[in-house]
């Protein structure tokens, strides 16, 4: 009950942030006006501590007594303040997108660049459900890297993310919001077990693995989606790198990765295979090109374009973000 | 939630801290109570180097309520300081043996604060708050370890943040202090603890008592004198009066105030503000009589002493006036004088015989006085600290066999003399004499400087005081104690005697102690006012004061935001391209002036060659330069040092 009403104080609090504040473009310098502070549950025990002190100092009528209450009074309100000044001034920066297949997580990346002399210690950013705690010291930059769970594939878009901090002492929690839109797109989980089709439409099997032994080129490293014939399990089995048989020769056709080519399946699963075949044929070094729904991607290959098609499958269905 | 495990530098921390701030009461906690503590740190130290856990939950349950319950039985309640603190202090040392995350260890930080606030309560001395205050940075240095991520950074750099907080926390301390509206009296009355004084007079008086005192260089009072002082034979201090006696002892009787005759007071009155020190008594040690005072429920019992209700249990200032001669016209009441002529049968045979004796050969009361006063100035009867011990037949044995004794033995004997030959008599304990403070003004009387003397009543004149101790030894009444005694027995005071200056160093302490004293720990209502009044603002108030405390506080918080925020960017920044510009302006005076496109090392570099004398000096302070503007963190001057290297750059010319 206690959480879920410390809960919603600080949704509302977001709520009435995000519409005060407006769209922030990043980076941004965080200002006086946008850093809030609490006490946290630690600076209540000791706000009570500190009244408990004073009246003893009262009740004994001793002035040394309340001397020394005084002193931790005004020792919380300075560390009050050092605990606002550990957000004022820091520039923040984000990377607005992130992508991610769905049942993985998502690696945000932010960067924190302190331009004071004075070092900033653990800076939390919060976003959704994850957070990455960071020091930044006087006149550097640090990037964190704030996890957040990537279940359901599509695209989630987020508004805000917070940066807070509880130094020193942990007696305060400052915090302020940044309304700054993030975007992270969430890719079908790669799965499927259609074989890739060859250029033209047909089966292409075949022909590829008689061609495959003659083109041997070298070894590259093991990415998801690459056939498992491919695979250099020797390298593997004298206990080295994942390594990946890598072949030139392949990349003459492209070929047209086809929702209408996944007759049976239901939506989330052609999207699967598609996702797989993206992957594949990235993996293989084949140009591609990806046709679905109300979307087609001419055929090219690199990660730019893997990236494309993974987004196209991502946001099928959903509002593109404006 | 993840549990954030403490460590053992962590606990070894916290422990020291609070061990620290339990140094404060080691006299006032019972042994076993730091034991405890003690104990519970020291298991948990170990498990925890051990790279082990807590204890399982059962001990430790065990644990607590047996030292609970045994704290319980010692103090019979946990309400007051001695019991309360006691309380505090184990729960710090039980938690400690539970302590697991680094929030159980966040209580233990705010039992220390507590803990050091309240040996501050009764506490005086400076060097204890500077001690708690130190207790207090260590314990918020090593709170501001547990509170950051790991690795925490290097003890000093903890140390020097914490100390800076301190020090900005400092300031609105004082306003506090200074501005917070004191009350009159306490919010409510705490169980009086009592055995805080450690010394003084006391209800009884047997011979041989006010020994103890004499040894005891403990401040009793402190008075200052606003009129010139009495001569010091006048000097007497008064105390509880004795009136029954058992043969051996004096006790104080109970309460007689009905038919106690009026006193006229005679001779010059003597104004004086008497600072007493807390004791475990009642009594207010004004000069003898006290006419007036400004103590606002204090009254003179029926021995014409001064008391307040309750004991003096913290310090007090007194302004009274006095008058050293009184006369009395009344008559003494039966009930009064049959309580100061009483003597038990069956004691002191040999005295009752030679009262009756000298009293039929001097029948007139003053010529039996002079008698008995001249056979201790005549008859081999010896001044002593260290006297023999004497049984139960005290005067018996002092005035036939040992003849040898302090204050206390005369009076007593004198007492006895008189009761025996029908004149009431008693005895008043109290202290005469006192060290004069050239430095400040005023008089110290310590315990040594504890007394006891006797009154008789003559039938017209009223009571009148008797020393018998001067007969004996007369320049020990017009001087201390310390001064007659020989000087095998009073080392020290020998030793003060051989350093004059070491009584001076002491004198001008005592002088800082009062001062102390009388502003700071005696900072009341009062004070208040009148610093108010000092402010300008007239007939100043309770809510003026909180008017100006709000206004100080307003000011202070503008200092503390400009302090904190002035360490942020980019007014430093702009401090660095200062101090550059100035280096740079030194440099064109020489004719070797900047170029706009030049860069800090370009221009060393090109500096170097053209005076290769200043190459080195102008390196340098371009290299801290560009450290201060472009390097992180690590450069290895401050802005501060920077600019002063730059002020102290002086190049010549060639």
């Amino acid at each position: 009950m206690r959480v879920n009403l410390r809960q919603a104080t600080f949704d509302r609090i977001s709520a009435w942030a995000a519409r005060r504040h407006g769209r922030d473009s990043l980076p941004i310098r965080i200002s006086r006006r946008r850093v809030y502070i609490l006490p946290t549950r630690f600076g209540i025990m000791l706000a009570l501590t500190l009244v408990a002190m004073l009246i003893a100092g009262l009740n004994y009528n001793s002035n040394l007594g309340l001397a020394f209450a005084f002193l931790m009074v005004s020792i919380a309100m300075v560390t009050m303040h050092h605990c606002n000044r550990n957000l004022l001034g820091l520039q923040v920066d984000a990377a607005t997108e992130a992508d991610a297949f769905a049942g993985t997580a998502a690696n945000l990346e932010f960067l924190l660049q302190n331009d004071s002399t004075v070092d900033r210690r653990d800076v939390e950013i919060v976003c959704m459900t994850g957070s990455g705690t960071r020091s930044v010291l006087a006149r550097s930059n640090e990037s964190v890297q704030v996890v957040v769970p990537a279940n359901v594939r599509g695209i989630v878009r987020i508004a805000q993310f917070a940066l807070r901090t509880r130094y020193p002492f942990g007696w305060f929690h400052a915090w302020t919001y940044v309304q700054g839109a993030l975007t992270v797109y969430i890719a079908p989980s790669p799965q499927g077990n259609r074989t890739l089709p060859s250029a033209g439409g047909q089966g292409s099997a075949a022909r590829s693995e008689a061609r495959g032994d003659e083109d041997f080129s070298g070894l590259r490293a093991y990415e998801p989606g690459v056939p498992l014939k491919h695979m250099a399990w020797k390298v593997l089995a004298r206990g080295g790198e994942a390594a990946v048989r890598s072949y030139t020769g392949l990349a003459a056709q492209p070929e047209w990765l086809e929702w209408s080519a996944l007759e049976g399946l239901d939506a989330e699963s052609r999207l699967s295979q598609l996702c797989l075949w993206v992957l594949e044929s990235e993996a293989a070094q084949r140009p591609y090109g990806l046709r679905i729904p109300g979307r087609e991607i001419a055929p090219a290959r690199g990660a730019a374009h893997r990236c494309l098609c993974l987004r196209a499958l991502a946001g099928h269905g959903i509002a593109e973000p404006s | 939630m993840k549990r954030d495990t403490v460590s053992y530098e962590d606990l070894l921390g916290i422990s020291a801290c609070l061990a620290l701030a339990l140094a404060a009461h080691i006299t006032s906690l019972p042994v076993w109570v730091l034991v405890t503590i003690g104990a519970c740190g020291g298991i948990r130290l170990l498990l925890a180097r051990r790279g082990l856990g807590v204890p399982p939950r059962g001990v430790r349950l065990i644990i607590s309520a047996v030292a609970i319950a045994l704290l319980f039985l010692r103090f019979r309640t946990f309400n007051g300081l001695a019991a309360g603190t006691a309380l505090l202090a184990l729960t710090a040392g039980l938690k400690l043996l539970e302590t697991d995350t680094r929030r159980d260890i966040y209580v233990i930080t705010l039992i220390i604060y507590f803990v050091s606030i309240s040996a501050l309560l009764e506490g005086e001395s400076f060097l204890l708050l500077a001690y708690l205050i130190g207790v207090c940075w260590l314990t918020t240095a090593t709170l501001l370890r547990l509170t950051t991520s790991r690795p925490a950074p290097p003890w000093p750099r903890s140390l020097r943040y914490a100390g800076r907080i301190l020090s900005q926390a400092l300031p609105l301390a004082l306003v506090f202090w200074l501005f917070f509206p004191r009350l009159g009296g306490p919010l409510w009355q705490m169980p009086d603890e009592g055995g805080t004084a450690t010394s003084g007079l006391s209800d009884s008086m047997s011979p041989g008592d006010i020994n103890d005192l004499a040894m005891s260089d403990e401040i009793a009072f402190r008075v200052r004198f606003t009129t010139a002082p009495p001569p010091p034979q006048e000097r007497y201090w008064r105390g509880p009066v004795m009136h029954d006696f058992d043969g051996h002892t004096w006790r104080r009787s109970y309460p007689l105030s009905a038919g106690v005759p009026a006193l006229t007071d005679e001779g010059p009155a003597y104004r004086y503000t008497l600072s007493l020190e807390p004791h475990a008594h009642n009594w207010i040690f004004a000069l003898d009589w006290p006419s007036h005072w400004d103590l606002p429920h204090g009254t003179l019992n029926g021995d014409y002493t001064l008391v307040q209700p309750d004991p003096v249990s913290r310090p007090i200032d007194v302004t009274a006036t006095s008058y050293t001669r009184v006369q009395s016209t009344e008559p003494l009441s039966e009930p009064l004088r049959r309580r100061d002529l009483a003597l038990p049968n069956k004691s002191n045979p040999r005295t009752r015989q030679l009262a009756q004796d000298m009293h039929s050969a001097h029948p007139e009361a003053m010529d039996y006085v002079r008698s008995v006063l001249a056979m201790f100035t005549e008859q081999p009867f010896y001044y002593t600290l260290t006297p023999p011990k004497l049984a139960d037949d005290s005067v018996d044995e002092f005035l036939f066999d040992t003849r040898r004794g302090f204050c206390g033995h005369y009076a007593s004997a004198f007492a006895a003399l008189m009761r025996a030959a029908g004149i009431p008599a008693h005895v008043v304990t109290g202290y005469q004499g006192g060290t004069f403070n050239r430095f400040a003004d005023y008089w110290i009387l310590r315990q040594s400087d504890a007394h006891a003397w006797d009154e008789i009543w003559i039938e017209g004149r009223g009571w009148l005081r008797i020393d018998p101790t001067s007969a004996i030894a007369p320049e020990r009444v017009e001087r201390g104690l310390s001064d007659t005694v020989s000087a095998d027995q009073h080392l020290v005071s020998r030793w003060q005697r051989r350093t004059p200056w070491l009584a001076d160093t002491r004198l001008r302490l005592d002088a800082l102690r009062e001062l102390w004293r009388e502003r700071i720990l005696l900072f009341n209502q009062d004070s208040q006012q009148h610093l108010l009044e000092l402010l300008g603002i007239p007939e100043p108030d309770g809510e003026k004061l909180v008017i100006v405390l709000a206004v100080m506080l307003t000011l202070g918080l503008i200092w503390l935001t400009w302090q904190v925020r002035r360490e942020l960017d980019p007014a430093r920044k702009e401090q660095v391209i200062r101090a550059y510009a100035r280096l740079c302006e030194k440099l064109a005076a020489l004719g070797l002036a900047r170029a706009p496109h030049e860069g800090a090392e370009a221009y060393a570099a090109r500096i170097a060659e053209r005076r290769p004398d200043l190459g080195r000096a102008v390196g340098e302070l371009c290299r801290q330069y560009s450290s201060l503007r472009y390097a992180p963190a690590d450069a290895r001057v401050t802005v501060a040092q920077f600019a002063a290297a730059v002020r102290a750059f002086r190049p010549g010319p060639a």
